[in-house]
């Protein structure tokens, strides 16, 4: 093989073999840093570890939300089960009975506890779960 | 009446852009004489007018009330100030659209007509610009027609503005970023009009060297803005959320930066030209992209807009389209470029290329975090999103390595190699420096965390080269030193502030007090008000902070609006030179007190102030006076 030829295939093999360990390392790196999202239901189908870090997407119950201190109790519902969930801090506005939520935290001991309660610009906001569940329904 | 002839103006110019396109195609394998030139230029130009003329009016229907307008009676009000009856056209799809369109017209005939009479590209140029415009015109007539009316009868009243956009950053926020996004059409059309053309021998980066830069401002500004905005109006005290709409928006915002780079590199010096071409297509396809992102509303995110999958698809297709065309365009010609000397090693060169590969390497990650979620949910149908801890792990080693690079091209020369001593001693001062301050930042907070140390020290890093150099009175060249110090500054202030800012909730009763910490040593709940203001109801609380000493009077307000009744929460900021004191109301709970967040936002003041200095020094790089 000419002398050109093999030094353009090493340094091919070296791009390849760099790039696909810079793809590798991102995509571990995602696996282990991505949030899955679930509603009730499927929340409590699922088998999720406890301390694992989720989305929980639903609807705040309607006369759920109990306020003690900073700390704040409700129910998310999809209309088939409800889950209790518990915050503390100061909800965004948008945070109301009867309106969608999407709260990251995570699933134990039977309540989620909630890191960061996520609500829309849009006042009419509902994860996009429920509306369609409600289409079936 | 006039909205009738704003919407046949932007029809009439629709149509003469087809006139120009066809017009031009015509000619593409001819030589086009000079007066067919001149001529389809001047079509061009007055299509632009006609676009012009059309969005003039349909400021003045939203200034007068005609709310016979479906789009206008849907996003604004009688009662609004004339300022954000103005505003209000580009708070939603439709009205954004137009303004994208117009700020696209606006560079386009700005640049077309800068060009010299018979340049070469021009009839190329041309070319590129109506079909983009054209495809966007049509996108706004077809599935977003800003014109429509409620027929038979108007209503009354508009159903008014967000009120969190009532806001004059948020005003100005959205029109700098397309501003920005819209500007690198110049570069995209020249570049694909050079490629097109087949004469290598054209210089063609002084010609949009300028315009490059100038489109990279006010895409900075205005990301700036929006982080700016949400970190005050949000009331969530954050000013960057990893949201997939504000990485649709740094994508572009890092090709730019890399493209400005490797232009400059061209023009000084003859390399990466082929590289610079590439950049060039890849930040208006990413600019489409974003389009596409936000406007078809296919990833959730606080920024979605009203979903619809028309024009969800008819955008895929057009991006998709003009991507593939400028990408097929540039592969075809790929062979033929190789007029472009080496990178030679150790040289400034060389350090701005690796920095280059860096911002494309961000680019991807940022790309694939974006994507993945629709990858998986369509493979698995499970539901995920990516957050804030991939994106800091991720940049935590690539700002690293910039940094690094950054530090070593301070003192490289162009196209000349550096010895491995000068590579050595370049190193050196900083490093030490760098690595002291971490020591002293760490034995001053007792915090330890990784990716902030990481962040501190690829900051310090840049920051002491500078300073380095300056104290050894070498040549600098200031605009470049001022851009990057403030990149310098802006890793260090992200950094100090993911480990300093803390947040503290408390729930008091008027008249109560309490000690929070060290630094706050009383939070006094004096009194809470309610009154009515012109549209809005408020709820303002009244603070006394004795913080380090100092008394401090914060008034957190809540708001309801009466049109949408829709609560919104302004928060009061004390602002330091260090931190923001930032206090945001929450309930009132069945005692009768009432919950706060208080915030401690360290160094957050620096991140806009460092945006600033990037903005100003390339400001300095393109009015520099040629050495003659």
């Amino acid at each position: 093989m000419l002398q050109v030829r093999k030094n353009r295939l090493w340094k091919l093999v070296t791009i390849l073999f760099l790039s696909a360990g810079g793809i590798s390392l991102i995509l571990f790196s995602l696996n282990s840093k991505l949030d899955l999202f679930y509603t009730p239901s499927e929340m409590l189908q699922a088998d999720i570890k406890s301390g694992y870090r989720i989305k929980l997407g639903g609807m705040v119950k309607n006369g759920s939300v109990k306020r003690d201190g900073t700390i704040i109790r409700f129910l998310v519902t999809d209309f088939i089960k409800e889950v209790p969930v518990i915050f503390e801090g100061v909800p965004p506005d948008l945070f109301k009975e009867d309106s969608g939520v999407v709260i990251l935290g995570h699933f134990l001991n039977g309540t989620f506890e909630a890191e960061e309660i996520f609500a829309k610009h849009d006042e009419n906001y509902m994860p996009p779960e429920l509306t369609i569940d409600e289409a079936k329904l | 009446m006039i909205g009738e002839i704003s919407h046949f103006l932007s029809l009439s110019a629709a149509l003469l852009l087809s006139l120009v396109l066809i017009f031009n195609l015509f000619f593409f394998f001819n030589k086009i004489h000079q007066n067919q030139l001149t001529l389809s230029t001047r079509l061009f130009n007055q299509a632009c007018w006609l676009v012009f003329i059309s969005f003039g009016m349909y400021v003045y229907l939203a200034i007068s009330d005609d709310f016979s307008i479906a789009y206008i009676a849907s996003h604004s009000n009688s009662q609004l100030p004339a300022f954000y009856k103005v505003t209000s056209i580009w708070s939603a799809h439709e009205g954004s659209m137009f303004l994208w369109i117009v700020f696209l017209t606006a560079w386009s005939i700005l640049f077309i007509n800068s060009l010299d009479k018979k340049h070469p590209l021009k009839k190329l140029t041309l070319l590129m610009l109506s079909l983009i415009i054209l495809g966007f015109l049509l996108f706004l007539l077809l599935t977003s027609n800003p014109f429509e009316r409620i027929l038979p009868f108007g209503v009354l009243e508009g159903a008014d503005i967000n009120p969190v956009l009532q806001d004059p950053a948020l005003a100005i926020h959205p029109p700098m970023l397309y501003l920005g996004y819209a500007g690198f059409v110049i570069s995209f059309s020249f570049i694909t009009a050079y490629l097109l053309n087949g004469n290598f021998e054209l210089q063609w980066e002084q010609d949009i060297k300028n315009w490059s830069f100038m489109a990279w401002i006010f895409l900075t500004i205005g990301i700036t803005l929006g982080s700016w905005w949400a970190y005050y109006e949000l009331g969530w005290g954050g000013y960057w959320f990893w949201d997939p709409v504000e990485n649709v928006a740094l994508m572009p915002w890092l090709a730019a930066t890399a493209f400005i780079h490797s232009l400059f590199a061209s023009s000084k010096s003859n390399v990466l030209k082929t590289w610079t071409m590439f950049l060039g297509i890849l930040i208006f396809a990413l600019s489409l992209f974003g389009a596409f992102i936000v406007r078809s509303g296919i990833i959730d995110s606080v920024h979605s807009f009203a979903n619809d999958p028309e024009r969800g698809l008819y955008l895929l297709s057009f991006s998709g389209l003009i991507t593939l065309l400028a990408l097929t365009i540039f592969a075809y010609r790929l062979p033929l470029l190789n007029s472009s000397k080496l990178v030679v090693t150790g040289s400034k060169e060389s350090f701005l290329s690796m920095n280059n590969i860096l911002m494309v390497t961000s680019i991807f990650s940022i790309f694939l975090g974006v994507t993945y979620p629709l990858i998986i949910e369509s493979i698995s149908g499970e539901k995920v999103s990516i957050g804030p801890p991939y994106y800091n792990t991720i940049f935590a080693p690539l700002i690293l390595i910039a940094a690094i690079f950054i530090m070593l091209s301070v003192d490289a020369l162009w196209q000349r190699s550096m010895t491995l001593k000068t590579l050595f001693i370049t190193m050196v001062a900083p490093t030490m420096a760098s690595l002291l301050s971490i020591y002293l930042i760490w034995q001053a907070t007792n915090i330890f965390s990784i990716l902030a140390y990481i962040g501190i020290f690829s900051g310090s890093l840049i920051l002491f080269s500078y300073l380095f150099r300056t104290i050894n009175k070498k040549f600098i060249n200031k605009g470049s030193a001022i851009a990057h110090v403030g990149l310098g500054l802006l890793f260090f202030a992200v950094s100090m502030n993911s480990i300093l800012s803390y947040e503290k909730n408390l729930n008091l009763a008027p008249g109560q007090s309490i000690s929070v910490n060290e630094s706050v040593q009383n939070f006094s709940f004096k009194d809470i008000r309610v009154f009515k203001a012109s549209n809005h109801d408020v709820i303002s609380a009244q603070v006394l902070l004795l913080q380090d000493g100092k008394e401090i009077s914060l008034n957190p307000q809540k708001r309801k609006y009466a049109t949408r009744g829709q609560i919104t929460s302004e928060s009061a900021i004390h602002a330091s030179v260090l931190k923001d004191t930032y206090l945001t109301i929450g309930d009132q709970l069945e005692n009768g007190s009432w919950t706060f967040s208080l915030k401690i936002n360290y160094f957050i003041k620096w991140i806009w102030f460092s945006a600033a200095l990037m903005v100003f020094g390339i400001l300095l790089t393109i009015f520099k006076k040629k050495p003659s």
